[in-house]
């Protein structure tokens, strides 16, 4: 095996079962199963799917320091950040935002978990644990400052997603009515290693303590599991064997990015990065003071945030077929007269939508909603493009490879109907 | 992702080194990519076929596939004329993918030199060029 590829505790599981496998963010991972990407993306839409994410870094913060250096490093306003009441974070809850550097340029994304009143969990991507540690620990200046634990090959995590989750989930759990009891979006219980992260106990049928988290990355309800790496085999196992009634697949990071990019999410160095975080579907995760037109808080890129200006424009697209252009030194967006406009950011296809007349539809859209009895959709090429000039929803542009010319539409939300932040409850 | 051993290479037909597949039927010859390549490329999306009557060059793209992981280009295995195109494609691109060699024929083209196809890899060359 290649020295300087990583490996996740399910790569020989992976290629056991003929998973096609690729590099990414240092490890080798799955990109698709026998049964093909498009069966994975489908599954997560209508049942289930289960992804391998142990390539994630997962770092933590604790004392009282920890807290206030979250402030000054990440985007998201901590102190007034849950509901629509914008209440401050607590305990049990995260929240999604970026690591800006002093350009404002996006060092990474991160979800911050507070699991006590001075222990934070931060998730960030794959091979990003030791750049966000190193970045964090250079504005740790408190006195005590605060303790900083690089937990990435400590832990475990796998991802179940698809509106059929719990339902799964919650034949391996103990206690799974209240484990789901009051577990709103982007809120988690448990710990994968209670020692070092004390929590309410959420365990396995055989007491293996695991985190849960109604959190993910394919825009669909469902879960991210952390457990210790020793037990990440068995909980792949019992979950793939529970799923079995639902037809829950395991799923590669194909149909990951994908559906994420269906659901408007963007990835990490690719749709967002080392430029200014200004002009794009994202702009949430900043501390915007509603009554002024600044934050409400400072941090680290914030004044080259103020200074910066309208464009460029990161915008969503979704095409009017499945076809797709490649990205290379040669493609680009140009508006219908063929003059140059942007680049291309991501370009995929989300198998689980079609036009039904001008109106996208997914395999998830209600009958009544529009969704055409049968629906076979053909999927539509959608991504992100970065381009020059702001534009509304509607507005056309041609995306080239050099050679080849694809009409693309800019859209305000690309996969309709998604059910991420469906009520618990109701998916149960 | 299947071992090269477990590749279905037909023996009746000639092969490229970039993965397409030529059979002679009767006057015409058909056109499709092979098992390795479906393999490699994945879920196969959208298929982007010539016109019947268009006139390629040996070694000129015809078409292209989108599979979920990037667009390919198809080459000419040999010169020649559309003489019909596999329309089933455009609604079931899948088949490429369940049956690259009987129901997903890409082209069929009349070819102006039939030598051509002497020069194109048998199964076994080819299977030796996969395995490098």
């Amino acid at each position: 095996m290649d020295q300087n590829i990583k490996y996740t505790p399910l790569h020989d599981w992976h290629v056991a079962q003929g998973a096609n496998m690729a590099a990414f963010g240092g490890y080798e991972m799955p990109l698709w199963y026998p049964s093909g990407a498009k069966a994975e993306h489908l599954t997560v839409i209508t049942g289930a799917g289960l992804f391998d994410t142990s390539h994630m870094a997962v770092l933590t913060l604790h004392g009282p320091a920890a807290r206030p250096l979250l402030q000054r490093c990440f985007s998201k306003d901590l102190e007034c950040c849950l509901g629509p009441k914008k209440t401050p974070l607590l305990p049990g809850r995260c929240v999604y935002g970026v690591f800006l550097d002093a350009a404002a340029g996006v060092i990474d994304d991160a979800i911050v978990y507070q699991c006590n009143a001075e222990d934070y969990m931060l998730v960030v991507n794959a091979s990003m644990g030791a750049p966000i540690a190193a970045h964090l620990q250079q504005h740790n200046q408190e006195e005590p400052e605060a303790a900083l634990f690089d937990l990435s090959d400590r832990v475990g995590k796998m991802d179940i997603q698809g509106p059929a989750a719990a339902r799964i989930l919650g034949r391996i759990l103990k206690n799974p009515a209240q484990v789901f009891e009051k577990m709103v979006y982007f809120s988690f219980k448990g710990s994968f290693d209670p020692h070092f992260l004390p929590a309410e106990p959420v365990e396995l049928l055989d007491a293996t303590p695991v985190m849960v988290s109604r959190t993910g990355y394919t825009g669909e309800f469902g879960f991210e599991l952390f457990v210790a790496p020793a037990h990440i085999n068995k909980l792949w196992d019992m979950l793939l064997t529970a799923g079995q009634p639902e037809g829950i697949l395991p799923c590669g990071l194909a149909s990951r990015d994908s559906l994420r990019a269906g659901a408007g999410l963007p990835l990490s160095h690719q749709d967002i990065g080392p430029w200014t975080f200004a002009c794009n579907p994202w702009l949430f995760v900043l501390p915007r003071d509603e009554t002024t037109a600044g934050f409400t808080k400072d941090f680290i890129g914030a004044s080259a945030l103020q200074a910066s200006g309208g464009t460029p424009c990161t915008l969503p697209f979704a095409g009017f077929d499945p076809r797709k252009i490649t990205i290379s030194d040669k493609s680009l967006v140009t508006d219908l007269s063929g003059s140059p406009i942007g680049t291309i950011l991501t370009c995929t296809t989300d198998m689980a939508v079609d036009r039904v007349d001008t109106k996208i539809v997914s395999l998830a859209t209600p009958p009544e909603a529009g969704r055409p009895e049968p629906f076979t959709p053909r999927g539509l090429s959608c991504g992100f493009v970065r381009v020059d000039r702001p534009l509304d929803p509607g507005t056309e542009v041609l995306l080239t490879d050099g050679k080849r010319k694809l009409k693309v539409e800019i859209r305000a939300e690309i996969r309709p109907d998604r059910t991420a932040r469906k009520p618990m409850q109701t998916m149960l | 992702m299947k071992e090269l051993d477990e590749l279905n290479l037909p023996g009746n037909l000639g092969y490229t080194d970039d993965h397409e597949w030529a059979q002679i039927t009767g006057k015409t010859v058909r056109i499709g990519v092979s098992d390795y390549a479906q393999d490699q490329l994945g879920d196969i999306v959208f298929v982007e076929l010539p016109a019947v009557g268009d006139s390629f060059g040996k070694g000129d793209e015809f078409g292209t596939l989108e599979s979920v992981k990037a667009v390919s280009e198809l080459y000419m295995p040999m010169s020649g004329e559309v003489v019909a195109v596999n329309t089933a494609l455009m609604d079931s691109p899948e088949l490429i993918n369940q049956d690259p060699y009987d129901a997903a024929w890409i082209i069929e083209i009349k070819p102006s030199d039939p030598s051509e196809y002497q020069q194109l890899h048998k199964a076994a060359a080819y299977l030796d060029l996969l395995k490098g």
